[in-house]
């Protein structure tokens, strides 16, 4: 299908772009990457009567150390994938942004595009939960801080008003020699998760578990976090017992939902599994020189 | 024979490499206009009011068509050849809708964008129907007939019977019973339908840029359906990007874009976008058999019983419906065994589903029946697959029939076995499966025999067997140059090339000065069937040899007299005409050809200067056993975590006689290979409970990438591959036997578990519904 | 709006719709045609071309966000009749049959080629080129002509007849 006509305004700093989310409103998407929002546009599944290009902010085009890796909007994923800093500060995002798509995809697609997008089974969102990530939104209102939990609301929803940017995603840093672990699994290479795990881990001086975050992409509207599991985990010694017993603690109170790909009970046994095996590589990472 | 057997680069190549290849939608004319359709978003209902008005005033609109415009101006749509019960119906519908996906209006406009936004205004009030779905409503004689001028829901039904059924059951040992199931899939080339449709006023033509299987049947159904003079309606087909058996097909978009360019007097191009082609375009495969296999407890297979039934959807394909499938499934069905007694009853029914079309093999659920009964009798004997194969193999001897009657003589099933299983190291495997089976790692071996009538054995191509053999025309020109003009309508099995290779071996030129015609039905001869049924290597290639060979002894005349030897003592070597062991005294090619062509009246009296030929091949000379076949292998690894299913190693044994082209006909296996295993394990063509559709898009409807299909190694058996036409048909096979392969071995890397694989469908969630872990 | 671009190394300034995608456009106001449209949501590869030196899907750009970029087509590859090692590779790998996802994977294959990361296993090459959906060569035949493509292309020292300044 051909999308319907839209008007086209391109703009090139982020006090511009709030300028026209004010006046357009809920009239108006964002084009970042448009590799979520052009597949909706070509299907007609969305026909927005203004495309607001963001593609030359250059000042949304970042990747920064500071408080956990702040990454602007228009950070390509490819970008991401290749970044220095990102692979030594941030290894768990490092290899989530690997899993995106293919390599077409994050040329052009954009960490704030992701996000804001929020499909439940993406990739970066479920990492944001997992961390308790933030976002900064501008307006012209002014600029607010969205806790990770706070932004997704729903499925492909979130708290963002139409007249705000998503201009900048932090992702706070692991645990100090801690362990990570992203587990996904999906029906082809490439494919978005059936149901993908996000596993964070930390142990104290005297080996049992100081820190735990366990989240899950796919099993409902939005990614979810698992605070039974990970309270099944705080301060238990690590073993390959404590490892099974919190993953079928983490699977038994989701009601994931079934589609073509999976059923139900498919997702909560691969939720199980996988948070099982994200555990056992976590652990196995812990006090690695990141 | 110095090109046939060889990998020769394809003449296809350089221009599709470059990125100028001819596919329809390139084609761009003077004030072209584009069409689109409103396509209905129920599964059955009446039209109870439809309004274009806000369609025919939107920007660039040129016209709105909707049914009854249809009706008034062109007639119900009948296959030129009856084949079965056809309900009436025309290109758009008239009172109900039959499939989500259902042709409701048709709207042409300057630009797609345009057309699709007016369709967006075209207001339609459905009065709701309940739908026919399942196989069980449709055959419930007290369900409705979904077309009011049809008996029932059943389209044809079909019984046939080989040896003494009763009284092999009553003899066996046990009788098994299975009911095995076969989901809906879809072809999916990557090239979605579509045509340009022009019609010019002045001269009365009709021209038709389409992307067709058979330019020839596409030419005289649009004839006869929309009355228009044949010898005016031109179809031109240039590059086609697949097609896998779908675009054999004539649809009612075709008929739609030619009516409004005849009503309009501008070119008007369809092109198919994914969804629509997911959709709507064809489907296949939608088949169940309920059977009993009698064995004795030793392992014979000595009866089968089977009941088919087959979902057409709603309305029959054109000119190919699906009550033409069930006589293949049902002929082939007992496969190269000795099966002594045998029955099979088929029906075809209609749902309000997308119409069932062909697909590569489309006879292959009697291969898959087979393939999976054999194995779960072995397993319910406790014996090896390979060993119940082995004891119930027909020898290929003279006297070897099949049970529904066809001369299975030279067939190589047992051959292949063996060497698919050597090459497998099946012993090893069988080591190497309960050492991982120890360390609780779920492993699985499985293979599959088949058989394919390519061209079929000799009473099969009686008269040119179904389709009347082929014609091919050949004629050498003034340069030197030989023309090959087929009936095929390739869509990526490289014609160009491998007919080329046949004929300049049979002329002695070189590959570069033969040149391969086709898709424009000004030149091309008649065939109903163009390229399907794995007929080219044999049909199409046979043919061009006749004719070649005809040319060759014209050719061959003039020169010897011109020489003053005897034609036999002449040969052709790289385009010199050359008496043997004298090449001082060669001649040119290229010069008899010129003079032939100038001054015809200067050839020596006697022979003939019109240097072409254009006769029909019925066989004469196609050696060999006419089957095609051979075994695939496989061992898969089942992740009992995620139901996830690797192929660890896929191994194919296959007999096609002699091999023209290896690389190409490696190609076609491995892409055959490939479908199978995105049948099995990644689509499905998935219909809810009110008949929406659900794989709408390549995010639903999943083809296999790079990383799903795993290396496939192929071992050619080129048995009988001598004499003239020693070729025979191979591009079907790897689709018909890889799901039988592949289930088989799932089914084995489940046994401990008491998995029994009976639908073939076997996604993530299946596999471990079918361990027992979810 | 008007959009000015290079393709394949001449420059273009033409008017355009704003949802005109860069697809459509080398298409059908541009009549380069060698680049295909397979599914238009982003998904099969058919469409890929490569801008400012990467590799992306056509369809899901739209010809104005190309304004002042440079893009290579599959019909950018050969120069003065000589074709590019991965073509050749191609061929003589007979890495396609229909052909319409052939200039999509060789348009992906040579970005791959051309940063200079190629793939150290078979494991990996199939990996990049996952993102490029083929329904005839059960993608084997493919692998090899890629692989074959970086042999010849890694022998030579060259990258190969890419001179249009797509970087």
């Amino acid at each position: 299908m051909k999308a319907s006509a839209f008007e086209y305004v391109r703009v090139s700093s982020v006090d511009e772009a709030v300028a026209q989310l004010a006046e357009l409103g809920d009239e108006a998407k964002v084009l970042a990457g448009g590799q979520s929002l052009v597949p909706l546009l070509n299907l007609r599944l969305a026909n927005p009567a203004y495309l607001v290009d963001i593609n030359r902010i250059g000042e949304l085009n970042f990747i920064t150390n500071g408080s956990g890796v702040r990454v602007g909007a228009l950070a390509r994923h490819r970008d991401v994938e290749r970044s220095e800093l990102v692979a030594r500060v941030n290894p768990l995002l490092a290899a989530a942004v690997k899993l995106i798509g293919h390599a077409a995809i994050r040329n052009r697609g954009t960490i704030g595009g992701s996000v804001a997008h929020a499909d439940p089974a993406a990739e970066l969102p479920t990492i944001l939960v997992a961390l308790d990530g933030e976002i900064e939104a501008r307006s012209s209102r002014g600029a607010r801080t969205i806790a990770a939990v706070d932004f997704f609301d729903g499925f492909l929803t979130t708290t963002l008003q139409p007249d705000e940017l998503l201009t900048e995603v932090r992702f706070p840093s692991l645990p100090t020699g801690g362990g990570w672990s992203i587990q996904e699994f999906s029906r082809r290479s490439g494919d978005f998760g059936v149901v993908t795990v996000v596993v964070t881990l930390a142990t104290g001086n005297n080996g049992t578990i100081s820190e735990a975050s366990v989240a899950f992409g796919g099993v409902a509207g939005t990614a979810v976090r698992a605070p039974s599991a990970e309270a099944a985990l705080a301060g238990q010694t690590p073993s390959a017992e404590l490892w099974k017993a919190a993953s079928q603690e983490a699977a038994a109170v989701l009601d994931p939902p079934g589609d073509l790909h999976s059923t139900p009970e498919h997702r909560r046994h691969l939720a199980a599994v996988l948070t099982e095996r994200a555990l056992v590589e976590a652990y196995g990472r812990l006090g690695q020189e990141a | 024979m110095r090109l046939v057997g060889a990998n020769v680069p394809r003449v296809e190549d350089r221009r599709i490499l470059t990125g100028r290849g001819h596919y329809v939608d390139d084609i761009q004319l003077p004030h072209m206009l584009h069409a689109t359709f409103l396509r209905s978003p129920l599964a059955h209902a009446r039209i109870t009011g439809l309004d274009a008005t806000g369609a025919r005033q939107a920007p660039g609109v040129i016209a709105v068509y909707t049914g009854a415009d249809m009706k008034e101006i062109s007639k119900p749509i009948r296959p030129v050849i009856e084949m079965g019960l056809t309900p009436e119906y025309y290109a758009l519908v008239t009172d109900k809708v039959f499939f989500v996906g259902d042709l409701v209006a048709m709207v042409v406009a300057e630009s797609r964008q345009q057309a699709e936004d007016a369709c967006e205004l075209i207001e339609v009030d459905y009065d709701p129907l309940p739908p026919v779905l399942t196989y069980e409503t449709a055959l419930d004689p007290a369900v409705a007939p979904l077309f009011g001028d049809l008996d029932s829901n059943i389209l044809a039904t079909s019984h046939t019977e080989g040896g003494d059924v009763e009284a092999v059951f009553a003899e066996a040992d046990r009788v098994i019973e299975v009911e095995l199931s076969q989901h809906r899939i879809a072809n999916v080339p990557m090239e979605t339908r579509g045509l340009v449709a022009d019609y010019d006023d002045g001269s009365g033509q009709l021209t038709v840029h389409a992307a067709t299987q058979s330019p020839q049947g596409l030419r005289i159904q649009l004839a006869t359906t929309l009355e228009h003079p044949l010898d005016k309606v031109l179809v031109l087909t240039q590059d086609v990007g697949g097609a896998f058996g779908l675009k054999g097909n004539i649809f009612r978009e075709d008929f739609c874009a030619c009516i409004a360019t005849k009503q309009i007097g501008r070119p008007v191009k369809w092109i198919e976008d994914r969804n629509e082609h997911l959709l709507a375009s064809g489907h296949a495969r939608e088949e169940k058999i309920s059977a009993q296999v009698a064995v004795t407890d030793a392992g014979d297979i000595l009866g089968i019983k089977a009941e088919l039934t087959m979902d057409q959807g709603a309305y029959p394909g054109l000119p190919f419906g699906a009550s033409v499938f069930p006589a293949f499934i049902t002929l082939l069905l007992p496969g190269p065994y000795k099966v002594k007694g045998y029955s099979c009853d088929a029906k075809v029914v209609t749902t309000n589903k997308c119409t069932y079309v062909a697909y590569r093999g489309p006879w292959a659920m009697e291969t898959w029946t087979r393939e999976r009964l054999i194995d779960i009798v072995a397993h319910e004997l406790g014996l090896d697959p390979a060993e119940v194969r082995r004891r119930n193999f027909q020898e290929g001897a003279e006297d070897d029939r099949l049970i529904t009657g066809l001369s299975l003589w030279g067939i190589t099933s047992r051959y292949t076995l063996d060497r698919a299983l050597e090459l497998i190291d099946y012993a090893q495997v069988r080591k190497d499966q309960q050492v991982a089976r120890d360390a609780g790692r779920c492993v699985g071996v499985g293979f599959a025999t088949f058989i394919e009538a390519a061209p079929g054995p000799p009473e099969m191509r009686i008269g040119g067997g179904m389709f009347g053999g082929e014609q091919a025309k050949v004629r050498l020109e003034a340069d030197g140059q030989v023309t090959v003009i087929t009936a095929q309508s390739p869509h990526g099995q490289g014609h160009e090339t491998t007919l080329a290779q046949v004929v300049a071996d049979e002329m002695g030129v070189a590959m570069d000065q033969v040149r391969v015609v086709h898709g424009d039905t000004r030149l091309t001869p008649f065939s109903v069937v163009g390229t399907g049924g794995s007929r080219a290597a044999t049909w199409a290639s046979g043919a061009a040899l006749m004719n070649a060979r005809k040319v060759k002894e014209k050719v061959l005349a003039i020169a010897a007299a011109q020489l003053e030897v005897a034609d036999e003592d002449l040969e052709i070597l790289d385009g010199m005409i050359t008496p043997r062991g004298v090449p001082s005294k060669a001649v040119p090619l290229a010069q008899i050809a010129l003079q032939a062509t100038l001054s015809p009246t200067s050839l020596p009296p006697g022979t003939d200067p019109n240097l072409e030929a254009n006769e029909r091949f019925l066989g004469e000379g196609i050696t060999g056993s006419g089957w095609s076949g051979g075994t695939h292998a496989c061992v898969v690894e089942v992740d009992l975590g995620t139901g996830a299913v690797k192929i660890v190693r896929y191994v194919v044994v296959e007999d096609c006689g002699r091999v023209i082209n290896p690389a190409i006909v490696e190609g076609q296996i491995r892409g055959g290979v490939a479908q199978g295993i995105g049948q099995v394990l990644y689509e499905r063509a998935a219909y809810d409970d009110e008949g929406n559709f659900l794989a709408g898009t390549f995010m639903d409807y999943l083809l296999p990438t790079a990383t799903e299909i795993p290396t496939i190694e192929i071992e050619h058996v080129e048995s009988d591959p001598d004499g003239e036409i020693g070729f025979r048909g191979v591009g079907e096979g790897g689709m018909i036997v890889a799901p039988a392969a592949l289930t088989n071995a799932v089914e084995d890397a489940l046994l401990p578990f008491g998995a029994k694989v009976t639908e073939q469908y076997l996604p993530p969630a299946k596999v471990l519904k079918l361990a027992g872990v979810i | 709006m008007q959009v000015e671009l290079i393709v394949n190394g001449s420059n273009y300034k033409a008017p355009v719709e704003p949802q005109r995608t860069l697809a459509d456009f080398l298409r059908d106001d541009l009549r380069l045609t060698g680049t295909h449209l397979g599914c238009e949501h982003g998904v099969c590869g058919a469409c890929t071309v490569i801008v400012d030196g990467q590799a992306v899907r056509s369809c899901l750009m739209f010809a104005v966000q190309a304004d002042g970029s440079e893009v290579m087509t599959i019909e950018g590859l050969e120069k003065d009749g000589r074709l590019h090692p991965l073509q050749e590779a191609f061929r003589d790998c007979h890495s396609f049959q229909c052909g319409f996802c052939t200039p999509g994977f060789v348009m992906t294959a040579l970005a791959l080629i051309e940063e200079g990361t190629a793939p150290a296993s078979e494991e990996e090459l199939r990996e990049e080129l996952s993102g490029n959906l083929c329904r005839c060569t059960g993608y084997q035949s493919i692998v090899e002509g890629v692989a074959e493509a970086i042999r010849r292309t890694t022998e030579t020292g060259a990258i190969g007849a890419v001179e249009s300044g797509a970087s």
